[in-house]
């Protein structure tokens, strides 16, 4: 019997067909006659409207190989030399991330869980067990992290660990300084600005931007034909990025190549020429701009260093011609243009580099020279700012009341009585050291003075952790140094560490106990494509999309082997500690996604019983909508009137400390004038990883490592080998998917490398085996391979200083914070060298497949990890599903 | 009725949706149609894919969604023994899993490579067009439209790169499509009618960049560039844009050029080229006249 349901996961809303329990496809959603009509743009004598069907980026359409991938954890595990001594010592942890584990019951591991956590908090303190999550590793108001797992760990009581903004550092911690929008983490109001650009622009600057590559886990493929719909119209798309990258190659009329982390200086000298041929917006300036002349003359040359920030000094810093430089100028100065910025909505890397902050900060600038807000003038890089409904209002993951942890969703708030935190970066310092001091609070959405509250651990009178609650995702992909945290989990001062998680990464192998969660598809959810909440930090975020669609997601299929809902578990848990009952407020799953469409305007537009049916809503935008042009209010002087707003913008005030665009930031000078990595003006200032450094000379290449265009986070290269067969992803050889890593033909020359070589990165921190594309795709002293690996898969388990083989570039990358105020991850300041391997191809010896041990022991008929990446094991678990059935 | 689907190079962005789409279909399960595509090794949607250009200062990639192309007078299907491969009446093109064991023969006839041979069941595996999905009257039955039903690459596009339907009705979006594109058939298909169709897969470029005298640091632009091929004469002519560059996009391949730069007050300067490749030409500077 064929059922047809519906989801939502990271990548776009899906429909699911079944068949006896078992899923037979998965596809994107196509509306049918009753869906709203599409909105329409008029632009320059045409019509322009979406296709009527909810797009996907590929990652979607692999939910099926990721539900049954050889990687499920498929049982509560406990790893095999664990010993649960009364006191928490001698418990082996030297040996995790080697060890073997055996099964568990789910009774025999929750039992231990809840006695490890009641043991650690009785003997040390309620701070004493911490626990964090990755972002996104599946989707839906109830199963997200700021729901089922913030209520929980609230609830419990806990040392949080703050996140950073890592996907765009140095916007967060820069360009508020310079234009505020704290309040939306750096980034800009994007209103209706895909209208106004497709009426108005002229050049589109895609500054370290790569949407076709990094906006697919949000927004789908929402928005390339809005970037087509401009190309055909003959707007000019000029890509800056050290790597020719996807959207670039397919797009760009004009690529350039910047040597990593010194983009700053190419803004600088684009702001030189506009100042010394006068091609920028004075009047705009002179009403909007604080202390511009002091900005302006450090450019000439008349600051402090005395050096003019000409194109030909920008040349020797860039590698990029001093012509093209002015003839990039000149192309921004007198057309209408419009661009960014290694923000959201594209994240290239650029903001990722020791000198990202300064970067963002000159980057507003550019864009504040050229009349911000005026028709055709706007930082906007065709990603956002869709026509939307926005009077329709249903609630997005950040959105504090859409999540089961507060009210209204829930009866009861809970509340965490821990103050003390940790961060996210460096966790595993602060693990060791067993102290860590830093400045902020991670996301500092509140104000400009949260960036430099600063915090100790342990807090006084407080405890170290000793209880690690690891879930969903790994880190050792997507934070950096990770042998650091190699070190981290091998240490006896975690007592006790659990991991949680649909899948077996990189990081689960560390854990003492694995509790098997379900995927999306196996459980029930709500949620709207790319709605991260209104009010939040990228409000009204669905102007990412053509159309705003929430999904019922229905449970599909049952959950796999013997995993459960993440709900289920922490149910399970909170039971055993004796608060079951609070924790669920007796509210099945299903109970609390009816709260969420009982709460929001979804209840007024559609029934319960038609959208659980259907499967899905779309709100369409009224024919008469009213505009918003994202801040034309600041750039016309009208009272701001856009969806999302402060008060101080009404009266046509920036969020800077004088309500305009700083060119000497007066918060810089208030808070943290000694600040080296950002400077009351921003500056360009050489990466402390880079290529003026003295390590350059031993390790003379830039690795850039963006986000990935073939996975989202770490979820889908690790679980899914359909796509490790995608040229420009991974090459298969002998059992297991090596990264590519790109190198320029001439260096590639140089080191005797051809394309498809296994080549060796490395430096002070690891060591990386990946497979070469040579390509004039990057900068000549550029090495890229993406970031984000779920495989870390080093030749010697446990071992921090091993080769690895599963593409974990991260290992190669520094610790080290941006500046000493400025805590945020740079990835993309790292050096390294190339060689080519010359060594034995090591075996296909993914950590997973001694796991089949574990799974022939628990049933004799398992299929291996081998039957299931190449062989018949999807159709074995198929059968078994069906004889259960 | 003949069933294709049009597929335009200059519209796909190889986002990978297609390829996936048909994973997910026909990996893991068999049809009356096809025995399951393998889960890895078989590509019945291939992306192929090349970059183009020998420069960093111009490098584009070209892609070309590649599955079996069900061509009019199929060459494995002269191959084939018993019938094994045969043209159903709407067009398309099946290998019969039965009857075509052992005839590896069949994967070697295609002209473009797209038929896999699968050593486990010793059969020729290729694209079916999801026929067996086209074929089952309940399929996206609850859409209440037959028009929706597509195959799976199709129905995945997330850029409508992709068209699908009776090549032989002039009004189907798929005609209206190739008739608007400039058709552009796979090399070893050439002459061939087949109800895959590509649509824009781009040729050859040539292309540069034009500086005034190198001490001064500056692009020319408006400068003229004019292509002309050497054995017929033909002529292409363009000028310098805002970066001092010029493109002629599409041109004839292997073909010689003459090249010549010229812009007033400068000395004209001129060069040769063969298009057996995308090619930046080496950088101008012009000298004052």
């Amino acid at each position: 019997m064929e059922k047809i349901t519906h989801s939502i996961c990271v990548g776009g809303p899906i429909a699911i067909h079944t068949e006896d329990g078992v899923i037979r496809r998965v596809r994107p959603v196509i509306f049918d006659k009753n869906d709203p009509d599409p909105w329409v743009i008029e632009a320059r004598g045409k019509s322009y409207s979406p296709y009527r069907k909810s797009t996907t980026a590929f990652i979607a359409l692999t939910e099926k190989n990721r539900a049954y991938s050889y990687d499920r954890i498929r049982y509560p595990m406990i790893r095999e030399d664990f010993v649960e001594t009364p006191d928490g010592k001698n418990r082996n942890t030297e040996n995790r991330g080697k060890s073997g584990y055996r099964k568990a019951t789910w009774d025999e591991a929750l039992d231990l869980v809840a006695r490890e956590i009641k043991r650690v908090q009785d003997t040390y303190g309620k701070e004493t067990v911490t626990a964090i999550t990755s972002s996104h590793h599946s989707w839906g108001l109830l199963g997200y992290k700021l729901s089922t797992f913030a209520r929980f760990f609230r609830m419990l009581g806990y040392t949080q660990i703050l996140d950073n903004p890592d996907s765009w550092e140095g916007f967060t911690w820069g360009a508020p300084h310079t234009y505020g929008y704290y309040w939306r983490l750096g980034g800009t109001e994007a209103f209706d600005l895909l209208e106004d650009a497709m009426q108005n622009v002229e050049t589109m600057i895609m500054w370290s931007h790569d949407p076709d590559s990094t906006r697919g886990g949000y927004a789908a493929s929402e928005s390339t034909m809005w970037r087509h719909w401009l190309d055909d119209m003959g707007v000019q798309f000029i890509y800056i990025d050290p790597f020719n990258n996807f959207t670039s190659v397919k797009q760009a009329d004009k690529w350039f190549g910047p040597r990593p982390g010194t983009d700053a200086a190419l803004a600088e000298a684009i702001a030189y020429v506009w100042i010394t041929e006068g091609l920028y917006d004075k009047d705009y300036i002179g009403k909007h701009g604080h202390r511009f002349d002091e900005w302006a003359d450090y450019l000439l040359g008349k600051g402090a260093d005395c050096v003019a920030k000409t194109p030909k000094w920008a040349e020797n810093e860039t590698g990029i011609p001093a012509a093209d430089i002015k003839a990039l100028a000149r192309r921004w100065g007198t057309t209408k243009t419009m661009g960014g910025s290694g923000l959201r909505g594209g994240f290239g890397g650029v903001c990722r580099t020791a000198n990202g902050t300064e970067f963002a900060r000159i980057m507003v600038s550019l864009f504040a020279m050229q009349g911000m807000g005026k028709p055709g003038q706007n930082i906007w890089v065709g990603s956002t700012g869709a026509p939307m409904d926005y009077n329709f209002w249903f609630g997005g993951y950040s959105d504090p009341l859409s999540q089961i942890a507060n009210q209204p969703i829930a009866d009861k708030t809970a509340v965490n009585c821990v103050t003390q935190k940790l961060y996210r970066p460096n966790l595993p310092d602060a693990v060791l050291d067993g102290h860590y001091e830093w400045y902020g609070e991670g996301f500092c959405g509140g104000g400009i003075d949260l960036e430099f509250t600063e915090h100790i651990y342990p807090e006084p009178g407080c405890s170290e952790v000793h209880l690690f609650y690891r879930y969903g995702g790994t880190f050792m992909g997507s934070m950096l140094d990770t042998n650091k945290w190699v070190k981290m989990y091998r240490s006896p001062k975690l007592e006790f560490v659990v991991n949680q998680d649909i899948h077996f990464h990189g990081e689960s192998r560390f854990a003492d106990v694995i509790l098997p969660a379900c995927t999306n598809l196996e459980r029930y959810d709500i949620g709207e494509l790319c709605n991260s909440g209104n009010g939040g930090y990228q409000s009204h975020s669905q102007t990412g999309n053509n159309w705003q669609i929430v999904v019922f997601q229905d449970k599909a299929i049952e959950p796999l082997w013997d995993s459960m809902s993440d709900y289920w578990i922490f149910s399970q848990i909170a039971e055993r500690l004796g608060w079951g009952q609070e924790f669920t407020e007796g509210r099945s799953e299903l109970d609390w996604c009816k709260r969420f469409w009982e709460k929001s305007d979804l209840c007024e537009r559609i029934s319960w019983e038609e959208f659980t049916k259907k499967g899905y809503y779309v709100a369409g935008v009224p024919a008469d909508r009213k505009r918003y042009y994202g801040f034309r209010w600041f750039a016309e002087g009208y009272p701001c009137d856009t969806p999302n707003h402060k008060p101080f913008q009404e009266e046509g005030k920036l969020g800077t400390f004088t309500g305009k665009f700083e060119f000497v930031s007066e918060s810089m000078l208030y808070y943290a004038p000694d600040d080296e990595a950002r400077t009351p003006i921003a500056t360009y200032k050489p990466s402390w990883e880079g290529h003026h450094s003295i390590k350059a000379k031993k390790y003379p290449f830039h690795l850039i490592s963006p986000h990935p265009r073939f996975d989202y986070h770490t979820q889908h290269n690790s679980s899914t080998p359909w796509i490790w067969e995608i040229p420009e992803n991974r090459k298969y050889i002998n059992g297991n998917p090596y990264l590519i890593a790109r190198i320029h033909p001439v260096k590639a020359a140089e080191k005797g490398i051809k394309d498809g070589d296994l080549v060796e990165l490395f430096n002070e921190r690891g060591r990386v085996l990946c497979v070469a594309r040579v390509t004039y795709r990057v900068e000549v002293n550029t090495i890229h391979a993406y970031g984000s690996s779920g495989i870390y898969n080093p030749v010697d388990p446990g071992n921090p200083e091993s080769l690895d083989i599963g593409g974990c570039v991260n290992i190669l990358s520094p610790g080290r914070l941006i500046g000493d105020k400025v805590p945020g991850m740079a990835p993309n300041s790292t050096l390294l060298d190339i060689k080519k391997y010359e060594g034995e191809i090591p075996k296909g010896q993914y950590f997973e497949y001694k796991l089949d041990k574990v799974a022939k022991e628990a049933d004799p008929d398992a299929e291996t990890c081998f039957d299931i990446i190449e062989g018949h094991g999807f159709e074995a678990i198929q059968a078994k599903v069906r004889a259960r059935a | 009725m003949r069933l294709g689907i049009a597929i335009d190079s200059r519209m796909c962005m190889s986002c990978y949706n297609c390829y996936t789409a048909c994973k997910d279909e026909h990996c893991g399960y068999d049809t009356k149609l096809s025995k399951a595509q393998p889960q890895m090794g078989q590509f019945w949607m291939d992306i192929r894919e090349w970059e183009r250009g020998n420069s960093d200062r111009k490098i584009k990639t070209a892609t070309v969604p590649t599955p079996c192309s069900h061509c009019q007078d199929p060459a494995c299907a002269k191959a084939a023994k018993d019938g094994a491969v045969y043209k159903r009446g709407d067009g398309i093109v099946i290998i019969d899993p039965e009857k075509s064991k052992g005839q590896k023969q069949i994967v070697d006839a295609c002209p473009i490579k797209a038929i896999y041979w699968n050593e486990e069941y010793q059969i020729p595996q290729k694209c079916t067009m999801c026929a067996e999905l086209l074929d089952d009257p309940n399929y996206l039955s609850y859409l209440g439209d037959p028009k929706l039903k597509k195959p799976r690459c199709v129905e995945a596009c997330p850029n409508n790169a992709m068209y699908f339907g009776d090549l032989d009705d002039p009004n189907s979006d798929i005609s209206k499509a190739i008739a608007a594109n400039k058709v552009t058939q796979l090399e070893p298909l050439a002459g061939q009618v087949t109800n895959v169709v590509h649509l824009n897969v781009p040729t050859v470029f040539l292309a540069g960049t034009v500086y005034q005298p190198k001490e001064l640091e500056e692009v020319l632009i408006g400068a003229t560039v004019t292509l002309i091929k050497e054995d017929s004469g033909e002529k292409w002519e363009t000028k310098t844009n805002y970066f001092g560059d010029w493109e002629v996009e599409d041109l004839p391949k292997n073909a010689k050029f003459k090249v010549t730069v010229s812009a007033e007050g400068y000395k004209t300067v001129t060069g040769n080229t063969v298009t057996d490749k995308d090619r930046n030409l080496p950088v101008v500077y012009m000298e004052r006249a």
